[in-house]
């Protein structure tokens, strides 16, 4: 039956909070997954409606169809905690019987290892069709899934090598957390964000560090996906005591935030201090701004952007402080997506049998994007924008990206 | 920080905060959810009973405003609920909402009663139950919660409101002379009969939601389908009552079925998830954000600081740490018991939950009584008393907090849900505090 990692605190409290559902149907309203699907019944039946009949392994597996976006507890006016109940019970019916593929895909950093060395390689073969049809078959990764293109470089490697910053830092340490996508695929995005902080005057501390497991986490791996949080605590703490810690992977800081917690009940005081000094980057950055700190001598850049506030960014409770910051740029007009998911959520889009579900999920933000700019698109967490770009065709970035630019750092 | 920051996404806290953003001033607004509009039923109730059926809302709320003076109404005032009602008119146009604060329409619910309400879908209104309309209520098979049978045969069976004297039957409700004409034939009666079709929303789903198929009628070719399969089946005459599921986003879906099926039609709104109620909830919402509003949702607030007479900031629970919220003036637009701004424990202590205000009301005794089907319960009449500027008052009528104010249903005085005065009272007292508050900060 369940495992270990799946007997935890987190699951008794957010069983508890099934009973404040009063079954107003709002996070029907809210849900992408089953407006766009009959084989998930949505988050209220699902949810807390099903998880009163659970006593072990559900008999229902539409619980799979879930892609654990979030966007029902978002919009839940009684706090009911629907997509962490969906992701603690999904975890109890796959215990038993794991599928490779959910095991293999959740290795983010072991494939940002593995890939980089041979990055051109790598990448013929994302791009190879019989490779990818055969992947399909045998792991069960659609083919036209969007896969990371792999780096030539990745970011440990560009700090080692790039040229110490000339300019003394005047606001103190923090520390930056890049996420495996950060440290790998993302690469770029990570370089911008320490040098928009640096030209700040902050001084920034990029320990060695491991996965936060948030894809091991969303696939029911809660004892791996445990162990690799804590240990990235370590990580980060071992940078400086009481420092902010910064990071421009959304998802990940979410994990840090309160995933780890809520969904798996790590209670860890580890965690705890890491998850109340983590701030998302556009975070940090509106922070500033609010307390008068931020520099707004933005160079203009007269265009027009769609982004998209990523589910697992919107249910950190902070509104979209991407939004505020690049109000602040002269010129510049985003448009929000207003969609609820892009569709991935995480890997949940990756998975063959998932795959037209998620792409009919992202596929009104698609048409926004593209209508809104074919040339440009913004979305704070990394397989968000690969989701976006291969299916929009329309190159995706950090919002970090139009800053970093508006400092004439670009 | 900004100048306001507004607590509660309903529609009070929708209304002001678009009127603050408007008036020029950086807004914020918190909410818990995405709001409790889309549990409503799409329309704006000012004054529905007293208990009496009311005709005229704004005639009547200013008899309440003189003769009650606990009630909102009594410091919103006629002109107050008429400025807000018009607000929100102007705000949202006339693809949303028709109808005037002098007229409540009468218009048939789910289970085939008739509900007075002030403003109304123009998808709703030629359900506007007059004598000797002829009415063809039809179900969808594979739709949960829309029971044509009882609709129409408790309709069939009620007296008209307005019995031999129909207020509305001069007015060209649609233009249809052949129901005028039988209107004026047939006094005090209506004639209804209820019919099913089975038109899918989509493969493979026997029992879909209001919401599923609202989705399908944003699709022109799903229209087209289901008039097809109906517009035999009607008869000369009738007007057609749908459940309010006719397209979610595309707001011309139902005049594009009644095109189609050459009959007016009309919306009778469901249980939540209620169609009608979106469309509101995501219209005012994006133009609260187009006019610069800060949303922040999944903001639950566990405490406050205040100081030199003041709030000061406001904290909730983000994940991770808590953050706090500061402004020159808060807003509270959080509602009552249904939405927890008002809480009461097992001990019988009422509590206003964000910032512990005192609360007027609580003297009645008991607070609740044991006759379900009886009179009023005492408790629903307690909230927060306001000024005539909506500042929250104490039991002295002193200012409890110099910038802090409120609107909606967290203002006690009336029992909103049995007198049909709930949005009225939101939407009054929304405009009268944002202008107070654009006023303070000018």
């Amino acid at each position: 039956m369940t495992t270990e990692g799946v007997e935890f605190a987190g699951h008794e409290l957010a069983r508890a909070s099934l009973d404040a559902c009063v079954k107003c149907t709002i996070c029907e309203t809210a849900c992408p997954v089953s407006a766009v699907t009959p084989l998930f019944s949505g988050p209220k039946f699902v949810g807390p409606q099903a998880e009163r009949f659970r006593n072990g392994e559900s008999v229902d597996h539409s619980l799979d169809y879930c892609s654990s976006c979030g966007a029902c507890t978002l919009a839940c006016p009684q706090g009911v905690q629907i997509a962490e109940l969906n992701s603690q019970a999904r975890a109890v019916m796959k215990a038993d019987h794991m599928p490779l593929r959910d095991q293999l895909i959740t290795r983010t950093t072991l494939m940002g290892m593995m890939m980089t060395p041979v990055a051109p390689i790598a990448n013929a073969a994302l791009r190879n069709l019989p490779i990818r049809t055969i992947v399909e078959k045998v792991i069960g990764i659609h083919r036209d899934a969007p896969m990371p293109p792999a780096q030539t470089q990745t970011l440990q490697g560009w700090l080692k090598k790039r040229k110490v910053p000339m300019k003394a830092p005047t606001r103190g340490p923090v520390v930056f957390f890049h996420g495996c996508a950060g440290g790998y695929f993302e690469v770029e995005t990570s370089r911008k964000s320490i040098e928009v902080l640096e030209y700040l005057g902050y001084e920034v501390i990029v320990p060695k560090q491991g996965c936060c497991g948030l894809a091991q986490q969303s696939n029911g791996l809660f004892d791996q996906a445990s162990a690799a949080v804590l240990k990235l605590c370590d990580e980060l703490r071992g940078a400086g005591k009481d420092l902010t810690i910064i990071s421009s992977s959304g998802s990940c800081t979410g994990m840090l935030k309160h995933e780890a917690h809520e969904i798996m009940g790590v209670s860890d005081d580890k965690l705890k201090d890491v998850g109340t000094r983590i701030r998302d980057m556009m975070e940090f950055l509106l922070d500033l701004h609010d307390a008068g700190e931020l520099p707004t001598d933005f160079a203009r850049i007269d265009m027009t952007v769609p982004y998209h506030a990523p589910c697992q960014l919107k249910s950190q409770g902070m509104g979209q402080p991407a939004v505020e910051v690049l109000k602040l740029i002269p010129g510049l007009t985003v448009v929000e997506s207003g969609a609820a998911c892009c569709g991935i959520a995480g890997t949940y889009g990756l998975k063959k049998e998932k795959y037209e579900v998620a792409q009919a999920v992202g596929k009104p933000l698609f048409d926004m994007v593209k209508r809104t700019n074919p040339d440009l698109a913004l979305c704070d967490t990394e397989t968000c924008r690969w989701q976006i770009e291969q299916s929009s065709g329309v190159k995706t970035e950090h919002p970090i990206w139009m800053v970093h630019r508006a400092y004439g750092l670009s | 920080m900004s100048r306001v920051v507004v607590i509660g996404v309903g529609l009070a806290g929708l209304t002001a905060a678009n009127r603050l953003a408007a008036g020029g001033v950086d807004v914020t607004l918190l909410s818990k959810g995405i709001g409790g509009l889309q549990l409503g039923q799409g329309t704006i109730d000012v004054l529905g009973y007293t208990p009496d059926r009311v005709t005229n809302p704004v005639l009547t709320l200013a008899a309440i405003a003189s003769s009650r003076p606990e009630h909102p109404y009594a410091v919103i005032g006629a002109a107050g609920v008429h400025t807000g009602i018009e607000y929100l008119k102007g705000l949202l146009g006339a693809k949303l909402l028709v109808g005037d604060v002098e007229t409540n329409y009468q218009l048939p619910t789910a289970v085939g009663a008739i509900r007075p309400t002030c403003l109304a879908s123009p998808s709703m209104v030629a359900g506007h139950v007059r004598d000797g309309a002829k009415f063809a209520i039809v179900g969808l098979r594979r739709l949960k919660d829309f029971h044509p049978k009882l609709v129409a045969e408790n309709l069939a069976r009620s007296a008209l409101p307005d019995g031999a004297q129909p207020t509305r039957s001069k007015r060209s409700l649609f233009g249809d002379p052949i129901a005028e004409a039988f209107a004026k034939q047939t006094p005090g009666h209506l004639e209804v009969r209820h019919l099913s079709v089975d038109v899918p929303a989509r493969e493979n789903e026997i029992d879909s939601s209001g919401l599923t198929y609202a989705r399908a009628f944003d699709d022109p070719a799903f229209r087209a389908r289901f008039a097809e399969t109906l517009r035999p089946l009607l008869a000369d005459g009738e007007t057609v009552g749908l459940p309010a599921v006719l397209g979610l986003n595309d707001l011309t879906a139902w005049s594009d079925v009644a095109e189609k099926l050459g009959h007016p039609v009309f919306e009778i709104p469901l249980p939540p998830p209620s169609v009608p109620g979106m469309r509101l909830n995501a219209a005012l919402t994006a133009k609260a954000k187009a006019a610069g509003v800060r949303m922040v949702p999944g903001s639950w607030t566990v405490g406050f600081r205040a100081g030199n007479g003041g709030i000061l900031g406001l904290s909730v629970a983000a994940a991770g740490a808590q953050r706090e919220f500061t402004a020159d003036t808060f807003l509270l637009a959080t509602g009552g018991f249904e939405s927890g701004a008002l809480n009461l424990d097992s001990h019988g202590l009422v509590t206003e939950t964000v910032f512990g205000l005192p609360l007027a009301g609580l003297d009645a005794e008991p607070l609740i009584h044991g006759d379900y089907w009886g009179a009023e319960q005492p408790l629903f009449r307690v909230g927060v008393r306001v000024g005539r500027d909506m500042r929250v008052l104490d039991g002295a009528g002193a200012v409890v907090h110099d910038n802090l104010y409120a609107a909606g249903g967290i203002i006690g005085g009336s029992s909103r849900w049995a007198e049909k005065s709930g949005d009225g009272i939101a939407l009054g007292s929304a405009v009268l505090a944002a202008d107070s508050i654009l006023k303070e900060l000018s």
